[in-house]
């Protein structure tokens, strides 16, 4: 058994009380579109098609190879991590898309491997940093996006050295440190809009003391000049706003001569009624 | 000079008349930085008449000394000194050293290698 995460600990030692036990018999014609099991690769299909029966009796199924070889197919990893839950939750069957939690995020292949988005994670701790990337992963996954990562990136190291107290003690000096870990998470042949939904989604559930940054990549037909012309027009519109917030004033039109010797005469009545 | 300093008090860190000084030398800098700007684009301009030229040179030195960059100086945030002052936490070393040991700078460990 993988150890557990910590929200799912008290349930699955049988500390909190069940609703309901499930007893399910579900047979290829049922419909079981879970969100693991939404999959575009052939296994996928030869796992639907066998009968799977979840009765409270299963643990003597379980072998001890079943348990400790792990199989190259994610979903049969996911119908283990079940399995070996069933015991321990009294029968009840784990949902699948709460089984894919135990195990490492399932990604999906790109069919180009033209890239559309790098994620840059920066942090200065190791664990929740190693937790966003998880998390970014899996949300990867289930909008459809194929996600490649973590790239580990090279350590930012800042140091610094004091003197431990007024400067007469010089010899005595005392170093700091900040090490900035990255990863990087590349999406390849997403499409812009699900990247920008993903990214969202990432800023909304945003992790404490994790910055993140992106580069996003588009592209349109040829012509894009002409399109990017036409596209400024509105996005002015749009940004006059905004300019006002990054201190940007509007600035003297000193285009030509005629405007410069304008400025310049009423610089001078200004600087002299400011003596 | 006081036309430059703010009527009510605008400053959120440690206060001292150095500190509120050189706050209003930066806001002076950067009210006055297009035409300053301006100024230099005028002197430089070789296609311009030289009695403009001329003229710009004389106003940029005319500007108050408030409104150059180079008077702007790093402070301390937290004792405003002026020497020693890290640019990346805006503290001096000793205030630095303090608030790191404290751990109040998120990341900054004591170092050893």
């Amino acid at each position: 058994m993988p150890p557990l995460i910590r929200p799912l600990r008290p349930l699955l030692q049988k500390r909190l009380p069940l609703a309901t036990v499930l007893r399910a018999s579900i047979s290829s014609s049922g419909q079981l579109r879970t969100h693991a099991s939404v999959n575009d690769e052939p296994g996928s299909e030869a796992w639907s098609q066998q009968p799977v029966t979840l009765e409270a009796a299963t643990p003597q199924t379980i072998t001890p190879e079943t348990i400790t070889t792990p199989s190259a197919n994610p979903e049969d990893e996911i119908e283990r991590v079940i399995q070996e839950s069933l015991p321990k939750t009294g029968g009840a069957r784990m949902p699948r898309s709460l089984a894919a939690l135990y195990l490492k995020p399932l990604r999906r292949q790109a069919e180009y491997g033209v890239p559309s988005c790098d994620l840059q994670l920066r942090s200065y701790t190791l664990r929740n940093l190693e937790f966003f990337c998880d998390f970014a992963l899996r949300a990867a996954y289930y909008l459809g996006l194929p996600a490649y990562g973590p790239v580990p990136l090279p350590r930012m190291t800042e140091r610094w050295t004091v003197p431990r107290s007024s400067f007469i003690y010089k010899k005595s000096q005392e170093n700091f440190e900040r090490i900035t870990l990255r990863r990087l998470i590349q999406i390849r042949d997403g499409h812009p809009d699900t990247v920008q939904v993903w990214l969202a989604f990432l800023q909304k559930h945003a992790y404490y003391g994790i910055g993140m940054k992106a580069n996003v990549w588009e592209f349109s037909k040829l012509g894009v000049g002409k399109a990017m012309d036409e596209s400024v027009k509105e996005v002015e519109g749009l940004l006059k706003d905004k300019w006002e917030h990054l201190g940007e004033k509007p600035r003297p039109e000193n285009d030509t001569v005629e405007k410069i010797q304008e400025f310049l005469d009423k610089e001078r009545i200004r600087l002299s009624h400011g003596r | 000079m006081s036309m430059f300093r703010a009527k009510k008090l605008d400053l959120g860190c440690f206060v001292n008349i150095k500190t509120i000084r050189d706050h209003s030398k930066r806001k002076a800098f950067e009210a006055f930085e297009t035409q300053r700007q301006a100024l230099r684009y005028v002197i430089r301009n070789q296609t311009l008449p030289a009695r403009t030229r001329a003229e710009a040179q004389l106003q940029l030195t005319q500007m108050h000394c408030y409104t150059r960059p180079t008077q702007i100086r790093n402070r301390c945030i937290l004792g405003g000194k002026g020497r020693g002052v890290l640019r990346d936490f805006k503290m001096t070393r000793y205030n630095f050293r303090m608030q790191a040991l404290d751990g109040n700078l998120p990341g900054v460990k004591k170092a050893s290698w």
